[in-house]
């Protein structure tokens, strides 16, 4: 990275005309999104609908065949605009993806002491630092076996924030969470929405989005069919589509 | 080692010497004498030629191995195709013909490419085995890679590693407890191949007692002896192996 301070981009980030296909499945039609700095967005839609695929190509996890993803203004194409953007993207999973053979501490080093150069000291100061925001730091010689669902998700949002990303995508992040570890994990996401983080968060978690969000989108078919404020998408959806779905997830 | 297993151990070497009379000859590898016990310091001074023949072999056909298996892994097909051809094309072709290509034939190539060398039966076994093996070590690389759920390859990813410390420090670390049975298994596929060295004149543990057996004429007497002594070998591999797991395992629930 260069040391002169890059004039800041207009948006964290800018996607148009994306569009992606596994083999004949059409998964992302034509998406067009633009995020600003410390914009905070939830994603929603039944599944397969390309929610996750559309945060996954924002990284670059997943490829795509048209369109453009420009983060924090560098524009994805080549191999080191991807390594760019993964250095300001952090990302936490559905199933938390922790790396099991290492100790809580070193899941949260590993990355700032490999990829960023720091120090072990520096390292582990920065994770204790992190391991105290998500309130786990007393877990920090344990595996990850030994932690709760809920307490895995919180180390994967604190490895995340180690490298010290400009925005933080979430997929599904309690998804695969017991109801009651549901709360202690979005309770830290909301704290990082109050930090002025920008993020994208894939969830169900409707109460969440009506308590974190700017911006409500919602995905169908590997479209975008309707975006809003919380307040117009939940009180007055605009499609039969979106009212169906939210008919259906809002029902108990 | 079980109970059973020494049991029948126990019967292998007493039966023959109760019964049958006449047709067992055990004096030409009987400690108690002489000649019989210089036959068996004989036979005995084998194990390290096999052992070091072995262990070299095996641990080039690891590294030779892992390093066909990674590309073969690669989203690039034209890094994959060359692994792939190299295992399919090795593993079809048998221990002896290919040993005897390389003992007899590959100096020859060599020469003719100006690089003039001699391989002798111990280099000339080591390099058979060690390629032999190495396309099997590449699949069983491949199997453990890839039992290793995506999500370990995404998260690496999304913190900025690069794909060597992927490997180094999230995948292989993980891998290298579902690859070590099997790899054992080909360790010890190694051990009971390297007795092939034997005819390219390599003095091994399966040479010396064709030796023996051509000046004392007790072929059964001395292969039996020459079975116990892989047996115990690989024997005692199985056990080193099974503790190494077990720790590993202790290590993993800490």
């Amino acid at each position: 990275m260069s040391d002169t301070p890059r004039p800041r981009a207009a948006n964290a980030i800018e996607v148009s005309g994306l569009n992606k296909w596994y083999d004949t499945y059409h998964a992302l039609c034509d998406i067009d999104l633009t995020v600003a700095h410390g914009e905070r967005i939830v994603v929603c839609g039944p599944s397969g609908s390309g929610k996750s695929t559309l945060i996954r190509c924002i990284n670059s996890l997943e490829t795509h065949d048209g369109g453009r993803i420009v983060v924090d203004g560098t524009l994805m194409q080549d191999a080191s605009s991807v390594d760019a953007i993964r250095s300001e993207v952090g990302m936490v999973f559905q199933q938390f993806n922790l790396f099991p053979h290492l100790s809580i501490l070193q899941n949260l080093t590993l990355g700032p002491m490999k990829a960023r150069g720091l120090s072990r000291k520096d390292a582990e100061a920065r994770a204790m630092k992190y391991l105290e925001k998500v309130r786990i730091p007393e877990q920090a010689h344990k595996r990850p076996a030994a932690l709760s669902g809920g307490q895995q998700q919180r180390v994967a949002i604190a490895r995340s924030l180690c490298m010290e990303p400009k925005i933080m995508l979430f997929d599904e992040p309690t998804s695969a969470l017991d109801p009651e570890m549901i709360s202690e994990v979005l309770d830290v996401i909301v704290d990082l929405a109050d930090s002025g983080m920008t993020m994208i968060v894939v969830t169900h978690e409707m109460g969440f989005a009506r308590r974190a969000a700017d911006r409500m989108v919602f995905m169908d078919r590997g479209r975008i069919i309707e975006t809003g404020t919380p307040e117009d998408f939940f009180e007055r959806p605009q499609t039969a589509r979106c009212r169906t779905f939210l008919r259906q997830i809002l029902k108990h | 080692m079980k109970r059973s297993t020494l049991v029948a151990l126990g019967a292998l070497v007493m039966l023959p010497g109760c019964g049958a009379a006449g047709n067992w000859g055990w004096y030409v590898i009987d400690p108690t004498t002489p000649n019989g016990w210089s036959n068996i310091t004989f036979l005995l001074d084998g194990f390290g030629a096999t052992i070091l023949l072995s262990v070299i072999a095996a641990v080039l056909s690891m590294v030779i191995g892992l390093l066909v298996a990674l590309p073969g892994m690669s989203s690039n097909r034209w890094l994959r195709l060359p692994s792939r051809v190299y295992i399919e094309f090795i593993r079809a072709i048998p221990l002896l013909p290919m040993l005897f290509w390389v003992f007899y034939g590959l100096p020859v190539v060599l020469k003719s490419i100006g690089i003039s060398v001699s391989i002798d039966a111990f280099w000339g076994a080591i390099i058979t085995l060690a390629i032999s093996d190495s396309a099997f070590t590449a699949e069983i690389y491949r199997s453990g890679i890839q039992s290793i759920a995506k999500g370990q390859t995404e998260a690496a990813k999304t913190i900025g590693l690069t794909y060597t410390q992927t490997m180094r420090y999230v995948i292989l670390p993980q891998a290298i407890r579902r690859i070590l049975p099997p790899l054992a298994n080909q360790f010890i596929y190694i051990v009971k191949m390297s007795a092939f060295a034997s005819v390219i004149g390599m003095q091994e543990l399966t040479r010396r007692a064709n030796e023996l057996v051509v000046t004392e004429y007790r072929p059964l007497e001395i292969y039996t002896l020459l079975i116990l002594e892989y047996l115990v070998l690989v024997l005692i591999i199985s056990f080193c192996v099974r503790w190494l797991e077990r720790r590993m395992d202790a290590d993993e629930s800490r």
